[in-house]
């Protein structure tokens, strides 16, 4: 969470009833009103005398518009973290802002909780990415297991899987990537003996072919994957997590890579054999909400 | 799916393996195909959500991916797809698919996400993605065969 210290909160926006009105509810919530500017012009000399620790952002002013303001300021400081708060909130205005690269966007008439919860996250991005590290593998371990046990009424056994060197897939090697507040990858690999045992169990009858059992293997891994990411998403809402469609991949010998990822992996004994699972997250979304 | 869906891939593609070391950038063949795939050597897999959801593979043979990586690196000798490599080769396909999805933004279609990439190692391996149709494009950059799968359903 933010230390003791007042969130030091500079507002830009040309009408001085918003400022006012922003200014209040943000210092009901403990914020201190550092700077305010109405215009391009005096932006950058108050930003830089004053140095808050957020800016909002109002789009529409006369002049430069808040798109402008933005590029403006973050010329002068990279870093500066900007909020847009403005009425106008559409597909457009959305990805201007992420090219433009302010940290988060909140429409007009601003709820108190809402620009909060976007600030406090501006402020400490490490914490919330900390927090789906440490609860990211357990999450994925206990959907794994829950989805197994559900088929074999049995409990499951882990063990963490080395994965400093390259690794190599038993037979069925399905790929997840995980989009939302910061994108991962799960994979999930088993043998193609696994993934019949599993799919005569689902099916009540032996797979026909390899592509049933493929396809199982799809299924079932997204299973996994959706369960895990809507219990994450219950515990944090701001992660926003969803998964891509499933990419399968058998019938050779294969080595799968997760370069410049940290992956977490792991692997479930159950009566259908050993399933691997690795899990990773990294930052730097394309999005940012 | 419509064929001038995968046009943002093919002008980011064009776009960002210049910046990166290549100089000529050729698309040679067009094709549309099922949800299967086979592996030449390496595949980047990358996942897309938002708008559009499905998969971007590239794919390259492993002598392919060798002299890319090695490009990629100023022409430092590529004798093995070592860790630095490979994460070069997973960089170029994270480029490629960021500025895509940038390209997308510009043509109106907004919110596009990607997961990070993951590299497949297993020459004749088969792939199926789940989108019912994939539009594969082949590339020769510098004379290094580069194939894209863009697997994309609205």
């Amino acid at each position: 969470m933010q230390n003791m210290s007042a969130i030091r909160v500079m507002l830009v926006d040309d009408s001085p009833f918003s400022r006012t009105m922003l200014a209040q509810v943000l210092q009901e919530r403990g914020c201190e009103i550092v700077g305010e500017a109405e215009s391009i012009e005096s932006l950058v000399k108050t930003y830089t005398e004053c140095k808050p620790d957020i800016v909002t952002m109002d789009l529409v002013m006369p002049g430069a518009d808040g798109f402008e303001c933005s590029k403006a300021l973050l010329v002068q400081d990279p870093g500066a973290k900007i909020i847009i708060v403005s009425s106008m909130m559409d597909d457009d205005t959305e990805a201007e802002a992420r090219r433009v690269g302010v940290v988060g966007y909140v429409q007009k008439p601003a709820d108190i909780d809402n620009l909060m919860q976007v600030i406090n996250n501006a402020l400490s991005p490490d914490e919330l990415f900390q927090t789906l590290v440490t609860l990211g593998s357990d999450i994925f371990k206990e959907s794994l297991a829950q989805n197994i046990t559900r088929m074999t009424k049995e409990p499951v056994e882990f063990t963490d899987k080395d994965l400093s060197k390259q690794v190599k897939s038993r037979g069925i090697t399905v790929v997840i990537g995980i989009i939302g507040r910061y994108p991962g990858t799960m994979i999930l690999d088993f043998s193609l003996e696994t993934a019949n045992t599993m799919t005569e169990r689902l099916l009540r009858r032996p797979a026909r072919n390899q592509e049933e059992a493929t396809t199982m293997a799809a299924e079932f891994a997204n299973v996994v994957s959706g369960m895990a990411t809507s219990m994450l998403n219950k515990k944090e809402k701001a992660l926003k997590l969803r998964v891509a469609p499933p990419s399968v991949f058998f019938g050779a010998p294969t080595e799968i890579a997760s370069p410049n990822i940290k992956m977490r992996g792991f692997t479930a004994s159950s009566k259908f054999g050993d399933i691997d699972l690795s899990i990773g997250f990294k930052k730097g979304s394309v999005l940012w909400m | 799916m419509d064929v001038n869906v995968i046009n943002p891939i093919l002008e980011a593609f064009a776009t960002i393996l210049p910046q990166i070391g290549f100089q000529k950038v050729e698309k040679k063949s067009v094709s549309l195909m099922g949800s299967m795939l086979v592996n030449t050597g390496l595949m980047i897999n990358i996942g897309v959500m938002g708008p559009l959801k499905g998969a971007i593979v590239i794919g390259m043979d492993i002598d392919s991916a060798k002299m890319f990586a090695s490009k990629m690196m100023m022409g430092m000798a590529v004798t093995e797809l070592d860790s630095l490599a490979q994460s070069a080769i997973a960089e170029m396909g994270n480029m490629v698919c960021a500025n895509a999805c940038m390209a997308y933004s510009q043509s109106g279609i907004n919110g596009l996400d990607i997961s990070p990439p993951t590299l497949v190692l297993g020459k004749d391996g088969q792939v199926r993605l789940s989108v019912p149709k994939i539009i594969a494009v082949s590339f020769s950059v510098d004379n290094i065969g580069v194939d894209v799968y863009v697997g994309l359903y609205s």
